[in-house]
């Protein structure tokens, strides 16, 4: 059994904007076990980004938690004697990063305890001052270190990220570096504050192929050396199989599917899962049309009724429209939200692509 | 082997492109030579900072050529030319940028984008009108967008947006700079196969520039391989991906990430590193590996990286 050190439950978040709500997450329940990697896989806008910056407490100001509750299971002695410090059920103790009661709370979360590496490594960092610098900043504010010690441990992390000769990248700026580098840099940061949770925004999206491969293999070293909790997000399904060892799929403020890396890859069930893989060019022949999933993500101003997916599934049922799935278990650790699931429902064969995949196992897609 | 009888479109040889003043010279692109064929979609493949990118733009003469010559239906396009060739080729190469929300004016209105381009050459407020209907209704987008703003529209819609622009002029070729690489997975398989729609209607040809090998694989028929402003190999999509020859397309095949999680476990990244040619005493020719196939290479190396 492994052990939980971060729990979402039955998450709402809503926007206030323009006179309207707009409702981001609709109930999202998800355990983020300690040491793993998870990957949370979706198209833009639902919900992913926003999911994980109620884990920093970054929401937008005008966002605000409706329901539901986010543990953090670690930092207890920095929250001793404070009401966000509450016991669970099982008789474990959490932090309750839903009522810090001061907005100063937060930092002795952020940073040290859950740690954000942003997208795009070209805006995220300061151009007026050395990497250097920039590094040393975390180390005086979340580890203490001062003079030489803080300087000395600044490289060490340089030699950590895989910057080769780093006493004299040190003193260099960030336009001097290109964008691997920068993204290294940025991975430092997080890394010197030591924290126990590393949050991955689309670390790679602005990245080549070949740079984007080194980052990731980068990541799974850190992880082993700094006992990480890695929660990735991403919309692209290559890098989830590469690093993750858990996958969440995320559909208009909703976790659709959640299962082991290998469970949503070779037995996927949900249809919106089975839509995502289908899309993917690495899987489609030259000269055929690519599947590609019909509609726009509906419109979260409203409520929706019933399955978010259903209006642009080829293979909804008509409760689909009607009422909202349950999760149903198909193994211990892999679970999905589609009434295709019930015992009721007619027997509905996944994709071509989807059993291809299975079929291929571990063997290389199109390559001899 | 059999000799392709397709009409050659775009003829590049020995393209040179420098940057900087006499000082500082750059050179961005060191003489490469490609056949473009009337149909296909070519595909230019390579790392940020390969030259990729300035191979396109020199084509649509956004950058001088300091050598070596373009031909474009067999005429040339480098250097001064007489103003009406100008005019036509402004109007049969186009181009589709990469970030869908860096590349319409913010603060004009869609059909303004769209219309840019016919601006000068004679057509009426009408007419203009009726073209940029048809050409975003080719896109798959209603005509009432044309009066709407930029920020309004999604990724996916933007870079409809600017094919609707390249495709307005009636183009025969078009140059696609990682049209896809700022879109998300799902909005990539509709915007490519909007792509290879509107080039089975209207016959288009496609230079793809890219860096993700994965995307070449589906929609390129023909790929180069550009490495520092060289072209180290070239060949048909499924030859290159079968029997790749040269280290640095290894590499790059090497990185591909495969929606396939035991692959990925134990994939074993190819690293190029370039120190390992030597070509002090035996410098590289452009040589044919098989037919069809060519690659940068001496003859130690051809004799070695053949390997099927």
């Amino acid at each position: 059994m492994q052990e939980p050190i971060l729990s979402v439950e039955d998450l709402h978040v809503k926007f206030k904007l323009r006179g309207k709500t707009l409702h981001a997450l609709r109930g999202v329940n998800l355990d983020v076990y300690r040491g793993e990697s998870l990957a949370i896989v979706g198209e833009s806008g639902c919900g992913k980004s926003v999911l994980n910056k109620n884990f920093i407490g970054l929401l937008d100001g005008n966002g605000f938690i409706a329901q539901g509750q986010i543990r953090y299971y670690d930092a207890l002695e920095k929250f001793k004697g404070s009401p966000a410090c509450k016991q669970d059920g099982q008789g474990r103790m959490y932090v309750d990063l839903t009522s810090l009661p001061k907005p100063t709370d937060w930092l002795s979360i952020r940073g040290s305890e859950v740690c954000m590496i942003p997208q795009d490594p070209m805006t995220s960092l300061n151009p007026l001052k050395s990497i250097g610098k920039q590094i040393l900043e975390a180390l005086e504010l979340h580890r203490g270190l001062k003079g030489k010690a803080a300087r000395e441990a600044a490289i060490d992390i340089l030699k950590d990220v895989r910057i080769d000769d780093p006493r004299r990248r040190y003193k260099q700026y960030p336009h001097e570096l290109s964008g691997g580098m920068r993204q290294r840099i940025v991975i430092a940061i997080a890394i010197a504050c030591r924290p126990k949770i590393l949050i991955c925004d689309e670390p790679t999206t602005a990245l080549d192929v070949t740079i984007q491969a080194q980052v990731l293999s980068l990541l799974k070293e850190l992880k082993t050396k700094y006992n990480l909790t890695i929660i990735f997000i991403t919309h692209d399904l290559g890098v989830v199989a590469n690093i993750a060892e858990r996958v969440a799929v995320m559909y208009a403020g909703d976790i659709v599917e959640l299962g082991l890396v290998n469970e949503i890859f070779y037995d996927p069930h949900h249809p919106y899962t089975w839509a995502l893989l289908s899309s993917l060019p690495q899987l489609g022949h030259r000269g055929e049309e690519l599947y590609s999933i019909k509609g726009t993500p509906p419109n979260l101003f409203q409520a929706i009724h019933g399955d978010a997916f259903a209006p642009r599934n080829p293979l909804a049922l008509q409760i689909d429209h009607l009422e909202q799935p349950p999760y149903f278990d198909i193994t211990p650790t892999h679970r999905a939200r589609t009434w295709l699931l019930d015992p009721r429902a007619p027997k509905v064969e996944p994709p071509e692509v989807i059993r291809k995949l299975k079929q291929l196992g571990g063997k290389a897609i199109g390559n001899p | 082997m059999e000799t392709r009888e397709k009409e050659v479109l775009l003829k590049v040889r020995d393209l040179e492109v420098t940057f900087g003043n006499s000082w500082h010279r750059f050179k961005a692109v060191k003489g490469v030579s490609f056949d473009v064929y009337k149909g296909e979609t070519f595909g230019i493949v390579g790392e940020s900072g390969s030259g990729k990118t300035t191979i396109g733009r020199c084509i649509i003469r956004v950058y001088p050529a300091s050598a070596g010559s373009i031909q474009f239906k067999g005429r040339e396009i480098t250097g001064r030319i007489p103003k009406e060739l100008d005019r036509e080729i402004t109007q049969k190469i186009q181009m589709i940028f990469q970030d869908p929300m860096a590349s319409l004016n913010e603060r004009a209105k869609i059909d303004y984008i769209v219309s840019e381009g016919l601006q000068g050459r004679g057509y009426s407020k009408a007419q203009m009108q009726e073209m940029v209907t048809a050409a975003l209704h080719a896109v798959g987008l209603p005509p009432e967008f044309a009066t709407r703003f930029p920020h309004e529209f999604s990724g996916g819609q933007r870079q409809r947006i600017g094919i609707a622009r390249a495709l307005i002029m009636n183009p025969e070729f078009i140059i696609a700079d990682e049209p896809i690489s700022a879109l998300d997975v799902s909005i990539r398989a509709q915007v490519l196969n909007l792509m290879s729609q509107l080039q089975k209607e209207r016959g288009l040809t496609y230079l793809f520039i890219s860096h993700d090998l994965s995307v070449m694989r589906f929609i390129c028929d023909r790929i180069a391989v550009v490495h520092k402003g060289l072209i180290v190999e070239m060949a048909d999509t499924e030859t290159l991906f079968q029997h790749p020859a040269h280290p640095y397309t290894r590499a790059l095949l090497s990185a591909i990430p495969q929606p396939n999680p035991d692959v990925e476990k134990n994939k074993v990244l190819e690293i190029y590193d370039p120190a390992c040619h030597h070509y002090e005493q035996h410098p590289p020719r452009w040589q044919n590996i098989e037919p069809d196939h060519q690659v940068l290479c001496n003859e130690e190396e051809l004799a070695t990286w053949k390997t099927w």
